[in-house]
């Protein structure tokens, strides 16, 4: 797989920091410690062993029934290019330094590592992969929906997809030959590798045989099993002479299992559910109450405010009938004592004629 | 530009429309009859292209207005901006109903997508969280966009009945989409050896809940803007309401984006990024978090205080467009970002064209409801009651 | 319980079904506190 190494060592310093800010996910497990199946099985790949002979693609494409590698596997020139996993080819052996200062070539072999806590297990919204309590991580494509999750969150990128299929397209991924196993043989490739780079057995044995290598040969081995607790640990376990880095492996990766920092987060899920509803309804209730208010409080303004408007105008009502009250009495008296003074004037004018006509009698 | 208005069907921008829909139908018969890999550049290293990253991802956020809306109106009592909440949930139901014509084109086996309700339960996945909850949102949409529905066809008890559920729906959609923008988000939680430091954190589902208000209230702005000019001959309000309703929008965008500024900076102090944003991806995170986040976030506070609806809505599209730069950078430009060149995601031009098919179908669509239905107007016999 | 898969699946699935009966169960709870209250 080819990743440039300083990408990959920014992706993995990344992902540690990222995982070490993350307070420890306590979304599920609490504080419990998953130790996983006693006497599952693992497999030890001792890459100072490897010298890239290519029969472990061979034995599994065989037991897979897959076409056999189309490259051929004496031909040294295969690694010139760094291969990848695919839906044809389950498990890739690659050159990760070439032979120089005396020393031989480094390959390693790279499959599903069948990790104790898988990703693919966790994202699958159908439940599709299973970890089984012998140590494989089994697929089923029998309730697969095709989403590719599992192929997007594979640290490892162990899952390939097979998209040319229209119908029936499957997730691909080593199987650690589960039914061989359970027929109590090796899987294929651990009988193939004529080197002993590949070791099959129970998982915690393993790691005492890693250990043991490490302890006889310090000179030959960098002192660390990776796959022992990386991610929270793989079946599949490295021993390697030349840094793992170089072989595209994460050493040093947190030992939280990643998983658990999804499970951290869905443990919001419930809290929503159960605070939203009464929260939003008494939102809702309260924002109610308050136009309610407010409606009553203008509802009432309005009818002060008319009340108000009432006994104004009924004082501006008796003011101004009081006054043309008024008005009209004057006006009545005034009249009156104008008719009076004209009777008075016509009377005085009528008795003056009266004198005159008695003089001249 | 109504087809009521007219009576043609032939107009340009039909003819356009019907041609990118039908080469997207085209492409689609010819992805389910030749598989995946024939119709896209998906890859063993590269499952998810831009029918998730866009068409999934992206087409959710986008949807986001419904949700944001209908809750400012119905649980806050928000009554200016009750003459667009129909058009922001109309949006919403289209939106999530070509999320789910993408994802089912692009998943393997999409008439098993019923499978983890039906057959078999994943609960550890966020996708199965995200499926249910879009599932059931869908659903909400849809009772919400039918009052518009039943008036336009005159079904006056049907009416009466989805109208007295308006509460309920609201709240259950507010529920719903808090956890499904968030989970979207939460599905990265576990690849933080393939999403860019810059861009993963393990607040990402608070980033993507924060954004989604962000985005639904410049959508409903960019919406509106659009609405109003292509669906004139309908709307009831004046320019000034019109501006008003922009404006009230603008303020509350740039609060939302001031507080999404905020919380970014702080997921990078808080797994100690800084030493990202010297390297070359830390320019590009810049760009979008400064030219996309924190410009808008000042020009709507700018436009809200000198009360510029127009620079309200240019805003608008530029922050959607900063939303769609933020998906597309998670999905598939900073995921996988330490692959070598030869081995990252391009695009094949037949996922750009089912994409953009996907989109103009939506256009048609909201096209065909706002012309008939009181979507951009009151219904005269309802008037008062939305 | 041996993984914490195993946990997880066990605790997410009641999870998610004590959910869906807390949203009915809170409708019904709604209906029961406020139905006496006049509607406007």
């Amino acid at each position: 797989m080819s990743i440039s190494r300083r990408g990959f060592l920014g992706g993995l310093a990344a992902g540690a920091g990222a995982l070490t800010a993350t307070k420890k996910a306590h979304g599920g497990g609490g504080t419990r410690d998953f130790p996983g199946y006693p006497g599952r099985f693992g497999l030890l790949h001792d890459t100072t062993l490897c010298v890239g002979c290519r029969s472990c693609e061979l034995a599994c494409s065989e037991v897979n029934h897959l076409p056999a590698p189309s490259l051929p596997l004496k031909d040294p020139k295969v690694f010139d290019v760094r291969r990848e996993l695919s839906d044809k080819q389950l498990t890739v052996v690659n050159r990760y330094r070439e032979a120089g200062d005396g020393k031989p070539a480094v390959y390693r072999k790279q499959q599903c590592m069948h990790c104790n806590e898988p990703c693919c297990a966790s994202v699958c919204f159908v439940r599709a992969f299973t970890k089984t309590p012998e140590g494989p991580v089994l697929y089923d494509p029998s309730v697969c929906v095709g989403c590719r999750y599992c192929v997007m969150a594979c640290p490892y990128y162990a899952l390939s997809y097979e998209y040319d299929e229209p119908w029936t397209p499957r997730v691909m991924r080593c199987t650690m030959c589960y039914d061989r196993i359970k027929d109590n043989k090796q899987p294929g490739c651990a009988e193939a590798c004529p080197m002993g780079a590949i070791t099959f057995g129970r998982r915690e044995e393993l790691i005492t045989v890693a250990r043991e290598r490490i302890r006889k040969h310090p000179e030959r081995y960098i002192d660390h099993v990776f796959g022992e607790h990386e991610f929270g640990g793989t079946s599949w376990m490295v021993l390697a002479g030349i840094p793992f880095e170089e072989l595209q492996l994460p050493a040093g990766a947190t030992h939280t299992p990643l998983p658990e920092l999804t499970s951290g987060f869905l443990g919001v899920v419930p809290l929503v559910l159960s605070i939203y509803p009464g929260l939003l309804l008494g939102i809702y209730a309260f924002t109610q109450r308050k136009e309610r208010m407010s409606q009553e409080e203008l509802n009432s303004a309005v009818a002060e405010a008319m009340e108000r408007a009432d006994e104004e105008t009924r004082q501006k009502l008796a003011a101004a009938t009081a006054k043309a009250t008024k008005d009209r009495d004057k006006a009545i008296q005034l009249a009156v004592k104008k008719a009076l003074a004209g009777e008075e004037k016509k009377r005085k004018e009528a008795a003056a004629a009266a004198g005159e006509a008695g003089e001249t009698k | 530009m109504s087809q009521q208005a007219t009576g043609r069907i032939l107009t340009p921008f039909n003819a356009i429309a019907g041609a990118l829909i039908l080469l997207g139908g085209g492409i689609t018969l010819y992805r389910f009859l030749y598989g995946l890999g024939a119709a896209t550049n998906l890859t063993h290293l590269n499952p998810w292209g831009l029918w998730i990253g866009f068409d999934v991802m992206t087409g959710v956020v986008l949807a986001a207005g419904g949700y944001v809306i209908s809750t400012a109106v119905y649980i806050f009592g928000m009554k200016e901006y009750k003459p667009i909440v129909r058009p922001a949930i109309l949006t919403g139901f289209i939106g999530y109903f070509l999320v789910v014509v993408g994802l089912v084109i692009d998943l393997g086996r999409p008439w098993r997508l019923p499978y983890p309700f039906v057959v078999q339960a994943g609960p550890t996945s966020a996708l199965f969280e995200i499926a249910l909850c879009v599932a059931l949102y869908l659903t909400t949409l849809f009772v919400e966009t039918t009052p518009a529905a039943f008036e336009w066809l005159g079904w006056k008890r049907w009416r009466k009945v989805v109208g007295a559920m308006t509460i309920a729906m609201t709240i259950f959609g507010l529920i719903l989409s808090t956890l499904h923008q968030s989970t979207l988000g939460a599905m990265y939680l576990i690849t933080p050896t393939k999403l860019h430091p810059l861009w993963y954190s393990s607040h990402i589902p608070i980033h993507f809940f924060l954004s989604s208000v962000v985005s639904g209230l410049s959508m409903v702005i960019f919406e509106s803007m659009l609405s109003h000019r292509v669906f004139h001959d309908q709307v009831e309000l004046s320019k000034e309401q019109f501006d008003n309703i922009t404006i009230g929008l603008g303020k509350a965008a740039s609060i939302a984006l001031a507080i999404y500024f905020v919380v970014k900076v702080m997921g990078v102090a808080l797994d100690d990024d800084w030493h990202y944003l010297a390297t070359g991806w830390g320019a590009w995170f810049l760009v979008e978090l400064l030219g996309f986040v924190l410009l808008p976030c000042i020009l709507y506070a700018v436009g809200f205080r000198e009360r510029r609806a127009g620079l309200i809505r240019l805003t608008g599209l530029w922050t959607v467009i900063g939303i769609i730069l933020n998906r597309l950078n998670i999905s598939i430009i900073a995921f996988n970002w330490q692959l070598p060149s030869e081995a990252r995601y391009v695009p094949h031009w037949m996922e750009i064209a089912v994409t953009i098919s996907i989109v103009t179908f939506g256009l048609v669509m909201f096209r065909w409801i706002a012309n008939r239905m009181p979507i951009m107007h009151e219904h005269p016999e309802y008037k008062g009651m939305h | 319980m041996h993984t914490l898969q195993e946990f997880m699946t066990h605790t997410k699935s009641i999870a998610y079904v004590l959910g869906g009966l807390a949203l009915l169960g809170f409708i019904a709870y709604w209906l029961f506190l406020t139905d006496r209250q006049p509607r406007k």
